[in-house]
């Protein structure tokens, strides 16, 4: 993985036509980007196409990139995701997941020391997130991680979807008061 | 930026969380186009929300995908090769890395609260890690191969492997490595078909001088053989399994000792295993779909 810094060089360079920076910028962000669209969407298929359109629009709009205001990668990996998202909501028939058997491994603590390995930005996040109860946290994390829906979110835990989007809204209420956004 | 009501900064952060619906989502994006704060806004949240994908394991796409973007772009000419020019050097980002996480003994006031943190942590970290495991298992779902009407509904799970003679070439394996009956420290990601593999670390860190090598371990072999020093890095790609046949590697037991800086000096382990796992299979089992969720 490039550092931010050489992506940020790569984006100013695609924003300018370069097509060699163009696909160095492909080849440092694609896995990424492809992992984090693939759980959403959980089709091949699907994921490629929407990371074909995300990388079109990225080569499109890296002259608005600002680095000022986001990280490379977390700018590009928001175009790609919410086009997994947008793709997701208008498919109803991607429909309820059950929760699969391997989500029971990780049953016990990991090492805390994992937390060595999180940039600042991430373990201020997760302090935030872990300050929710247990059953929203693990809300907000489903939702982000796995692009599921209120509605897929109501199922899961076994209550309305009105509940759900009020848990929904006080969750980020109180993450955004935790992170002082 | 303008004050925002508490409607307006809800549905920014729920745009960003993603759980908005199709006709809210299309309101939010029509507020972005013509409310640059608005968009200020979501990008914000997007921002702080998408520090959650560094948890997130890479996965490659195939090499078409490249030849679709360029052409979409314009860009499928065929080009010279490329000589890339020397870079300037890039401007100073923001620090992204991590400094480690010291805890003063000597402060027994702290220490007590950083105890607590680092459990809440420990607990999130699990609820992260069994949402990168559950990705995992879906990364392989190929549904295409089937005709619309009978695609089974998309559903996970992971099974003990039945060693396949020839891998389809979207098998994928999966082994998490853990001591005995602990919390996982390495998932390990194996791509049938090119027998690529993946490394990624979920709780386990190496002192100082010191590094994880993955060895795997199969009784066709007379000694461990080693896969590599796993990488600072978040997740590792290697090769090498390749000149291994299927069988070896769907039968092995892969392990993790803990090794000098830059590996085992002569090849061989030079510590008892710390982490172990094997590899099982990852398949779209064909289920009733809306199954309850427990």
């Amino acid at each position: 993985m490039l550092t931010p810094a050489e992506l940020v060089w790569l984006i100013a360079a695609v924003a300018k036509g370069d097509e060699a920076a163009f696909e160095r910028l492909y080849a440092a962000t694609r896995a990424k980007l492809f992992g984090v669209v693939l759980r959403i969407l959980r089709r091949q298929d699907l994921a490629e196409e929407v990371i074909q359109e995300a990388y079109v629009k990225i080569w499109n709009s890296a002259g608005r990139f600002n680095p000022g205001l986001s990280s490379p990668i977390t700018w590009m990996t928001s175009i790609a995701r919410n086009r997994a998202i947008d793709v997701v909501r208008k498919r109803s028939e991607l429909s309820i997941e059950e929760e699969p058997a391997a989500m029971e491994v990780a049953a016990d603590s990991p090492d805390p020391l994992a937390r060595r390995e999180m940039t600042e930005e991430l373990k201020r996040l997760l302090e935030c997130v872990g300050r929710l109860e247990p059953d929203r946290q693990k809300l907000v994390l489903l939702a982000y991680y796995n692009g599921w829906s209120r509605e897929q979110l109501a199922a899961k835990f076994e209550t309305p979807v009105n509940t759900v989007k009020t848990w929904l809204r006080r969750s980020m209420m109180d993450i955004r008061e935790c992170l002082g956004l | 930026m303008m004050a925002y009501s508490e409607d307006h900064i809800a549905l920014a952060a729920e745009y960003a969380l993603g759980t908005l619906d199709a006709e809210e989502r299309a309101q939010v994006e029509t507020m972005m186009s013509v409310d640059k704060d608005f968009t200020a806004m979501v990008g914000a949240w997007e921002h702080k929300l998408g520090v959650l994908n560094q948890m997130v394991g890479s996965v490659e796409p195939r090499p078409e995908v490249w030849d679709k973007i360029r052409t979409a772009t314009g860009l499928a000419e065929p080009q010279a090769p490329l000589v890339l020019p020397d870079a300037p050097q890039p401007p100073v980002a923001p620090e992204v890395s991590e400094p480690a996480a010291v805890v003063d003994p000597s402060n027994v006031i702290r220490l007590s609260t950083e105890a607590r943190r680092w459990r809440n942590f420990a607990a999130l970290t699990t609820a992260i890690a069994a949402a990168l495991v559950a990705m995992i298992a879906v990364g392989v779902y190929q549904p295409d191969l089937l005709p619309e009407g009978i695609r089974p509904k998309p559903r996970t799970q992971v099974v003990e492997v039945k060693t396949p003679s020839a891998p389809t070439p979207s098998a994928q394996y999966v082994a998490v490595l853990q001591k005995e009956g602990g919390s996982p420290a390495f998932i390990l990601t194996v791509e049938g078909a090119t027998k690529n593999f993946w490394v990624r670390r979920v709780g386990a860190s190496a002192e100082p001088g010191k590094s994880f090598e993955l060895w795997l371990i199969s009784d066709k072999l007379q000694r461990p053989r080693s896969l590599g020093v796993i990488g600072n890095g978040d997740f590792t790609a290697r090769p090498v399994l390749a000149s291994y046949d299927t069988d070896t590697i769907n039968t092995a037991t892969y392990a993790v000792t803990i090794e000098q800086a830059d590996g085992s000096p002569d090849g061989k382990p030079t510590s008892a295993p710390v982490f172990t796992g094997k590899l099982i299979e990852t398949v779209p089992p064909a289920a009733p779909p809306h199954s309850p969720a427990r």
